[in-house]
């Protein structure tokens, strides 16, 4: 605790010091940046943590010679967006790529930190990618990044778990779902059909399937409102799954608990991003050949709404140096030539033209026991309901979800409801802080 | 080229004159030479570093309108934060029964390895001092899983005594943290008082063990008093660092679902999360200015104190 709280001090009082002098030498000097080095010989330096970017590198410096490109991966997401805030303060090393989750988009591009990509072109390509995906990285008539991989909301779901407690099929209905989560639980006293320790992300989605949109931003004016008819449908939905003990409030996500429970059938269904099916066979290897996936359940019988849970997109800095090069790059692996490869290396690419494509819709998935799992995410996706915002402060609001959460899954203090009204008090406050106008 | 060979002798005329003084100038010059390498790096990682967080803490940085001029408008927020003060009054209450708790440990096990009637006692020296060597994300992790009710050791005992506790409940998170501070540091202290104690006279003892002074008499009459030093020092030294808690409460929530730990737990949590992920730097500056002004001076209290009584006795 003592030395290594000091030692992690050596480095940001480096950094800062740093950032001082960079701050005080560029103040007049940093206008000429984003002509220089556009084409001929560029170099291209991409932030991501998405292994799958590096694959559609060769490619790219084959068609275009002269050009190199370095993906250098700065760390998690938080990590990424701290690093670009602090190389864009100090003016120097930010790079020409950057990869975002949605909801850090606004965050950039409203400070004017991001070039609008339909100066270079990008206004042409809405029709390829999924509309719920284009629609996240447009604000008003500029579009600030391009979608890179997806995340449609979809369940896993033990069949083996399921088929013990006489269930045949995935529940189709939400009203499916909570009569299904009776039975499971009645397995035994670990058997839930989910956990639940406060996700936020799940309990968006699921206002986003139902309907509801709490978040309406409009340049620097933001709404928050959690009172539509829709939205309460969904949060009384899961208030009630919390009250009848239907859902485990113990096991975290990502635990290593969460692991176990995923491993020995314990929790039934996964309501998570489509990305979860690469991840699950590494986490639950025991289960191999119980899971399956489908689509998230509906709100009304014969319906086909979905919603996001995840996914990123690539942006260009406004500070970036070469921006002609960097949007080629970026238009090559997002969409053109270079979607291939990361494709076939596993990316959920948010591309029409590939989840058409019946290689990939049709491939069998052995972990899940041979179902073809491409074409249920393909079909996730288009569902994906389109109009959803984020807060530009979103990334802050999440981090503080939790202290507000904890006492209702702790101790069933309150309700979500109230959780969620609080949150949105303390968001209207920071928001107005930071010079939007929030109400 | 006449002008420079004419000036050369004349100079060399002055020079014994100017001698002395020119050597002191001299001297002074290379005692700054050999202080100059510290002196620019204290500068650059310290003295820099804090002018330039109080410079931040006067402004506030926007997402929309970048950083404005604030004056003092962040020490009066800060003031009125109930967060702040929840993870302040948090480690104060955790300083009061941490730090006697460890150093009551400390100096127990210093006197025992001292008695020289325990077996072994370099080896055992070693074993308590190592858990300071294990770096704190490491140690918590250990921590995490072996006082994880859903997993580990102390599944395993509940199950085995029929109980249901759990050390990771909201109200007990902060004495579980406790038991991993106490584990971490009490060999560090205990090497502190220890090394004190070997300090002590070896006549003392004999003029005591003459005066026919018993093992009890012999603690509360030479080797208390021997550690009246090292405990002022102890003390400060774990003021200093139950202020500083940061590794736990950060690491832990990513393993214990709902463990009550906040994103103010600690100021220094409070802190990073101010900065880094509210992009609040002036708040965060402001914050870290008053956290340290703050131990500084409850730490200085101490050691005013602790200097009293030891010119008293």
């Amino acid at each position: 605790m003592r030395l290594s709280s000091k030692a992690r001090l050596v480095p940001v009082a480096l950094v800062t010091a740093a950032a001082l002098v960079a701050c005080t030498s560029t103040g007049g000097g940093g206008g000429s940046a984003g002509s220089e080095g556009d084409g001929g010989n560029a170099k291209l330096t991409v932030w991501s943590w998405d292994g799958t970017v590096e694959l559609a590198v060769p490619g790219f410096e084959e068609a275009n010679p002269g050009t190199t490109v370095d993906v250098v991966n700065v760390g998690s997401s938080s990590d990424l967006y701290q690093s670009l805030d602090n190389a864009i303060q100090a003016g120097t090393g930010v790079p020409d790529l950057v990869m975002f989750e949605y909801f850090a988009v606004p965050y950039f591009a409203i400070p004017g930190k991001l070039t609008d990509l339909t100066t270079l072109g990008a206004g042409d390509l809405e029709d390829d990618f999924l509309p719920a995906a284009w629609n996240n990285v447009k604000l008003g008539e500029g579009v600030y990044a391009l979608p890179s991989d997806y995340g449609p909301a979809a369940m896993f779901w033990n069949s083996a778990t399921f088929a013990q407690a006489g269930i045949t099929e995935a529940p189709a209905t939400w009203d499916d779902y909570y009569e299904a989560a009776k039975k499971i639980r009645a397995l035994g006293p670990d058997h839930y059909i989910a956990q639940d320790t406060g996700d936020l992300f799940f309990l968006l989605s699921l206002i986003w399937q139902a309907g509801g949109r709490p978040f309406t931003v409009d340049g620097t004016s933001v709404k928050i409102d959690f009172s539509e008819p829709a939205t309460k449908k969904a949060v009384d939905f899961w208030q009630k799954m919390l009250d009848e003990d239907l859902l485990n409030t113990k096991v975290t996500a990502w635990s290593d608990d969460w692991n176990r429970t995923l491993n020995d059938g314990s929790l039934a269904t996964q309501n998570m991003g489509g990305w979860l099916t690469s991840t699950l066979p590494e986490r639950a290897p025991d289960a191999a050949g119980d899971f399956r996936v489908a689509l998230m359940p509906q709100w009304e019988a014969g319906q086909t709404v979905g919603a996001e849970n995840g996914g990123s997109s690539f942006g260009i800095p406004e500070a970036a140096q070469n921006k002609q090069a960097a949007y080629d790059f970026l238009e090559y692996f997002t969409h053109g030539e270079g979607l291939q490869p990361r494709v076939d290396a596993g990316a959920f690419v948010p591309s029409a033209k590939v989840l058409d494509d019946a290689a990939f819709r049709e491939v069998p998935n052995e972990y899940f026991g041979g179902q073809a799992t491409g074409a249920v995410l393909a079909e996730a996706s288009k569902a994906a309901a389109v109009g959803w915002q984020y807060p530009p402060f979103f990334e802050w609001a999440r981090s503080i979800y939790g202290d507000l959460a904890s006492p209702l899954y702790t101790s069933g203090q309150g309700s979500l409801a109230a959780v969620l009204e609080t949150w949105k008090q303390r968001c209207i406050a920071y928001g107005n802080e930071q010079g939007f106008e929030v109400s | 080229m006449a002008a420079l060979t004419h000036t050369g002798p004349v100079a060399g005329a002055t020079a014994p004159a100017s001698t002395p003084r020119r050597m002191r100038t001299r001297r002074r010059q290379i005692g700054w030479a050999f202080v100059a390498p510290f002196g620019a790096l204290f500068a650059l990682v310290f003295i820099v570093p804090i002018v330039y967080a109080a410079y931040l803490s006067l402004f506030q940085e926007r997402l929309v309108g970048g950083r404005v001029f604030a004056g003092l408008a962040n020490y009066t927020k800060l003031a009125a934060d109930p967060q702040f003060w929840d993870g302040f009054a948090r480690v104060v209450r955790f300083t009061i029964v941490q730090v006697p708790v460890m150093l009551l440990l400390a100096m127990a096990l210093a006197l025992a390895l001292d008695s020289l009637r325990l077996r072994g006692s370099k080896f055992l020296r070693i074993v308590i001092f190592l858990p300071y060597a294990v770096p704190a994300i490491v140690s918590t992790l250990m921590w995490g899983f072996m006082l994880g009710v859903r997993y580990g050791l102390f599944r395993n005992l509940n199950d085995w005594l029929g109980t249901s506790l759990d050390p990771f409940r909201p109200g007990a998170t902060l004495v579980s943290i406790g038991v991993m501070v106490t584990w971490a540091f009490t060999g560090y202290n205990m090497l502190i008082f220890y090394a004190a104690l070997r300090a002590v006279p070896h006549e003392l003892y004999e003029a005591a063990a003459i005066d026919g002074a018993n093992q009890w008499r012999v603690i509360r009459a030479i080797k208390l008093p021997a550690l009246r030093g090292s405990l002022v020092v102890t003390i400060i030294f774990s003021i200093i660092g139950t202020f500083q808690i940061f590794n736990e409460p950060q690491i832990l929530p990513s393993m214990v679902a709902n463990s009550g730990i906040t994103t103010y737990y600690t100021p220094n949590l409070y802190a990073y999360n101010l900065a880094f992920t509210g992009s609040q730097q002036g708040y965060a500056a402001a914050l870290a200015l008053v956290m340290a002004a703050m131990t500084i001076a409850i730490a200085y209290a101490v050691q005013i104190r602790g200097m009293k009584r030891a010119l008293q006795d």
